[in-house]
């Protein structure tokens, strides 16, 4: 990692100013300074810390791909296409409201509700919407909550808020559903050396999300409201390819936006994001493309692997093999999102030696785009 | 201040300049007394309202300079003798009046004292206001000393009746501030009779306005001549100086002061002016024919020297050539307020004389004897002032808002937002409810793409005094803004003097509160109040108003000045630090309470690592444990 101090100065001037950054929440909740609002990180003041958590906790600032890897996984980064892998799968939820009300096959649902109740965990870090379908960071400590929290509606959540603020409360055993981004985020913590009043050693388990890009909040909303009711909306959904559309389910209809139509609404930075299946998680959960109401999950670590198994025996969770075809498509997908970041990495910064928030040799460039 | 009223004649007090003004109007059997606040000319009216809680006389704080000017007048009209005070920017607002005023004459004596403020020490600007005189063709007076600004004050109400007209006169800071000797003259009681009769149709307008005009020319030739043998204006010095020194008011202790210092008694005349228009030509071509070379004193604007030079040109013959000093010599300082090291530097500079000045040691020793007592600190919001806690959540909403929307300032202690003590947020700042006139103006410039939001700032007495209108205007021509009142029920800057809002009038009555919030609600615009203490609250309601784009809507934000509450009675807390809890410099805070926050009553203790309460400064609001990010600032109910 970087031995250069950074503070807030340099997260506004090489990360909020240069539109990198993710509103993975990660700066925010720790200091009376970053705020989360409506989409964006605001600096409500100057602060004068040279070398704050805000920058080093940043997954778009200062990322060293092998030192994360060390502080997550205690090995250094694997250049495969889905990071590390211990074991790849499909999953669902068994029967139950679990399985009903999950995105997909609920497996993400079910892991936080199953370590909840086993104690696993004591509180769980997911992401909610309010009415407004503005998604903000809550705390979950049972199934029933899980399950409020359930589906996603795509915009980008400051959600690692949560974190900071449930960390520095007596909980002591903290799992977190997360983005790509926000799994980086967390692993920057544990790699960090910065720990002060938010111990990262409560974190004891990290669901990864696959992500493949998330929305700005404020003129997507403004572009919903002129289309739909948003009280009005309990879900909304994009249905495998090739569908090329944005589902919105209200109680009595279902409005379907062309996906390019949405696609405006993307945070720059995601088309920078080297991850698409949060690589950095314990387990990383996605849709199973072209299997109805299963998902793709991916087992990366001891622990990831200890509550799968624990979930299959303890018969909330069922797993079953994922077909070949399915593997190899999700591996091109992961591919090709991080040759297109790398090369607009490189087409921002204007140079191969410089990938912005990416501490990457020309050698290893070389392979990775190869 | 009994001694105002009660002196007996004969006697001497100490009084401030503003108080012998008051005395003088006294003297003079004033009846009535009007003024709006502002410094340095608020103690004026202020202390003629303790007179008036007796019941002799009348006053009243006024809801702005130009009606001050006109209730006065119509007691003039009436036949009972009335005083009206305020500072130079009030003689703007009052202006208008002034010079409709001026056409139409009065009856009873008519006084307008104008106190100036040069160096702006509480004001916008450093305006001279006695071109205003000249202007308006009304008679200048300018006291020098404690004793003239009583003494003239009640020659003043004479002049005015000689001439059927209104009399100015002018002070300055340093006159209507500083404290003297004054030894008192006998008091002759008010009118009792007052009475409005018009003897002609035109009695009490400007016209026919050519011949009205052409009467108070007349006037003023009256006024010369009543100049001409006025004891105010003399001079001190050789039969034959090298150099005269033609001056006035404060300016004249500086010059006797520096011709002391530089020990040039032998060289250099002083002619005191008293009377500064219309210039007392007989006398001043008498006193001009002892030399050749002038050094006008004079703070502000060139007003005599301009006058002299004008005087001199049209009588060339008799005066003979004469060599002028002064501002646009460069010898006096084109701007701000003079001092004796200021004059004796002109004196020097025009006398070939080595001026020492004011020697190193003394200035060491003085900072060495000031410095013991006195604390170093910026200027800024009080502890427990509602205005600190207002601009906090200004700042976050704007902030929050996200699209560069800024404040439009006004005049009052918030004016101070201009700097770090209210963040920087105030971003204008002109004349008495300007911040929302230029809220107007910048809300309907939509068509020429602007697009940030903008918030105007104003008090609860500035919204009495000159705001309304704007308001209205804003509401009429569909403009986009917020304003902002900032309620803080007083007049907080000059003195915490009522206003309509507060229920009490000048002498302590009991009166009607107008209710800023009924009152813009009738205009039909949104409005909604907060406590600016819950700073979430007004946050939050802030920022809605400001996505509420479209339209005037107003945020009330009450809270009683911090000073008031504190004279009313307990603090709502005492408030501690626990130490351990304190963050400091550690990132999560790095000191936010005293290095952004900056109030006062906190205070970084670097042995310690933490932030401290000075309980001699500390008010007890409570509103610090808010922003602490640790929870280490602690309220405990008192």
């Amino acid at each position: 990692m970087s031995a250069e101090l950074k503070g807030p100065q340099e997260l506004q001037s090489e990360v909020i100013d240069k539109q990198l950054c993710t509103l993975c929440g990660a700066c925010v909740g720790m200091c009376p300074y970053l705020v989360a609002h409506r989409g964006r990180i605001v600096a409500m003041d100057d602060c004068s810390v040279s070398d704050g958590r805000c920058y080093a906790f940043c997954p778009r600032a200062g990322v060293d791909l092998d030192d994360l890897s060390q502080a997550v996984f205690g090995v250094p980064h694997v250049d495969g296409e889905l990071g590390i892998v211990k074991e790849i799968v499909m999953a669902r939820a068994s029967k139950g409201p679990t399985r009903e009300q999950g995105q997909y096959g609920g497996t993400v649902s079910a892991l936080m509700s199953f370590a909840l109740r086993e104690g696993l965990i004591d509180s769980a870090v997911l992401t909610a919407s309010d009415e407004t379908l503005m998604p903000s960071g809550t705390v979950a400590r049972d199934e029933e909550e899980v399950l409020a929290c359930a589906g996603s509606n795509f915009v980008a959540s400051p959600t690692l808020a949560a974190f900071h603020r449930e960390a520095a409360t007596e909980a002591q055993r903290i799992g977190v559903v997360a983005t790509p981004c926000q799994a980086l985020a967390l692993a920057k913590m544990k790699a960090s050396s910065l720990h002060q009043g938010n111990p990262i050693e409560k974190l004891k388990l990290v669901v990864g999300l696959f992500c493949t890009w998330a929305l700005r909040y404020e003129d997507f909303i403004a572009f919903l409201e002129e289309r739909t009711q948003l009280t009005e909306i309990t879900k909304v959904d994009i249905p495998p390819p090739p569908a090329e559309v944005f589902e919105v389910h209200t109680s009595s209809t279902c409005v379907r936006l062309p996906l390019d139509e949405v696609r405006r609404f993307i945070r720059s930075t995601c088309d920078l994001c080297i991850d698409m299946t949060a690589q950095l998680a314990d387990v990383s959960v996605g849709a199973a493309e072209g299997v109805q109401g299963w998902n793709t999950l991916i087992v990366r670590s001891q622990a990831g692997r200890e509550l799968v198994a624990a979930a299959v025996a303890g018969g909330v969770l069922e797993t079953t093999a994922l077909p070949e075809e399915n593997l190899e498509h999700l591996k091109e997908a992961a591919l090709g999102k991080r040759k297109r970041a790398l090369q607009g990495l490189v087409d921002k910064s204007g140079s191969t030696e410089d990938l912005l928030y990416l501490n990457l040799s020309g050698e290893a460039l070389e392979r990775l785009l190869a | 201040m009994a001694s105002i009223a009660t002196g007996k004649a004969g006697t001497s007090e100490l009084f401030m300049g503003n108080e012998a003004i008051a005395r003088g109007a006294l003297e003079a059997g004033v009846g009535f007394a009007a003024a709006y606040p502002g410094t340095p000319s608020s103690e004026v009216i202020g202390t003629l309202a303790e007179v008036a809680k007796e019941g002799e006389i009348y006053a009243e704080w006024s809801v702005n300079e130009k009606v001050a000017m006109e209730v006065a007048a119509a007691a003039s009209f009436a036949g009972v003798r009335a005083i009206v005070a305020m500072k130079q920017n009030g003689v703007n607002v009052a202006s208008d009046f002034l010079m409709n005023l001026n056409l139409t004459g009065t009856k009873a004596g008519l006084v307008i004292a104008a106190c100036d403020d040069p160096s702006a020490l509480s004001s916008t600007n450093e305006q001279d206001s006695r071109p205003f005189a000249k202007w308006a063709d009304l008679p200048l007076l300018e006291p020098g000393t404690f004793q003239e600004a009583k003494d003239m004050t009640r020659w003043a109400f004479e002049i005015s009746e000689e001439i059927s007209n209104a009399c100015m006169m002018r002070t300055v800071t340093r006159v209507s501030h500083a404290r003297g000797d004054v030894e008192l003259g006998e008091r002759i009681p008010p009118s009792k009779n007052a009475r409005f009769t018009a003897t002609s149709p035109v009695d009490f307008t400007p016209y026919p306005v050519p011949f009205k005009h052409h009467q108070l020319i007349a006037k003023l030739t009256k006024v010369r001549e009543l100049f001409e043998s006025s004891p105010f204006n003399r001079y001190v010095g050789p039969e034959r100086p090298e150099l005269l020194v033609v001056t006035s008011g404060a300016c004249w202790f500086y010059s006797l002061e520096a011709v002391k210092a530089l020990n040039a008694g032998d060289r250099v005349g002083i002619l005191k002016l008293g009377t500064t228009w219309p210039l007392p030509e007989r006398f001043l071509q008498k006193n001009l024919a002892r030399t050749e070379r002038v050094l006008v004193v004079e703070e502000v604007a060139p007003f005599l020297e301009g006058n002299l030079k004008e005087f001199v040109g049209g009588q060339m013959g008799d005066a003979g050539p004469l060599t002028f000093y002064g501002k646009r010599s460069g010898h006096i300082p084109d701007s701000g307020e003079l001092n004796p090291n200021l004059v004796a530097k002109a004196l020097g500079s025009v006398l070939d004389l080595e001026v020492e000045g004011v020697s190193p040691e003394y200035v060491q020793k003085a900072q060495q004897l000031t410095g013991s007592h006195t604390h170093m600190r910026a200027i800024g919001f009080c502890a427990g002032c509602p205005h600190r806690a207002t601009f906090w959540s200004i700042k976050n909403a704007l902030k929050l808002d996200g699209r560069d929307g800024f404040v439009t300032g006004d005049i009052g202690c918030y004016t101070m937002a201009l700097g770090p003590t209210g963040y920087f947020q105030v971003k204008t700042v002109q004349a008495m409810g300007s911040g929302v006139g230029l809220a107007c103006g910048f809300g309907n410039l939509a068509r020429t793409g602007f697009d940030q939001p903008v918030v105007s700032v104003c008090g609860d007495s500035t919204f009495f005094h000159a705001a309304i209108p704007a308001l209205l205007n804003g509401i009429y021509n569909h403009s986009n803004f917020t304003l902002m009142v900032l309620d803080n029920s007083a007049t907080a800057m000059t003195g915490f003097q009522p206003h309509p809002g507060i229920g009490k009038t000048a002498t302590g009555e009991t009166t009607p509160i107008v209710d800023i919030e009924a009152l813009c609600r009738a205009m039909g615009v949104r409005v909604e109040v907060t406590d600016p203490f819950d700073l979430e609250g007004t946050t939050e309601k802030l920022l809605d108003l400001l996505r509420d784009d479209g339209g005037v809507r107003v945020l009330i934000a009450k809270r009683t000045c911090g000073l008031v509450r504190a004279r009313q009675g307990e603090p709502d807390y005492r408030v501690h630090i626990d130490a351990e809890k304190c963050r400091g410099d550690d990132c999560g805070c790095a000191r936010l309470c005293t290095r952004v926050f900056q109030c006062p009553g906190l205070i970084w203790d670097a042995e310690t690592g933490s932030a401290k309460i000075d309980e001699v400064i500390c008010s007890g609001c409570g509103v610090c444990a808010d922003i602490c990010p640790a929870g280490a600032i602690i309220n405990e109910a008192v």
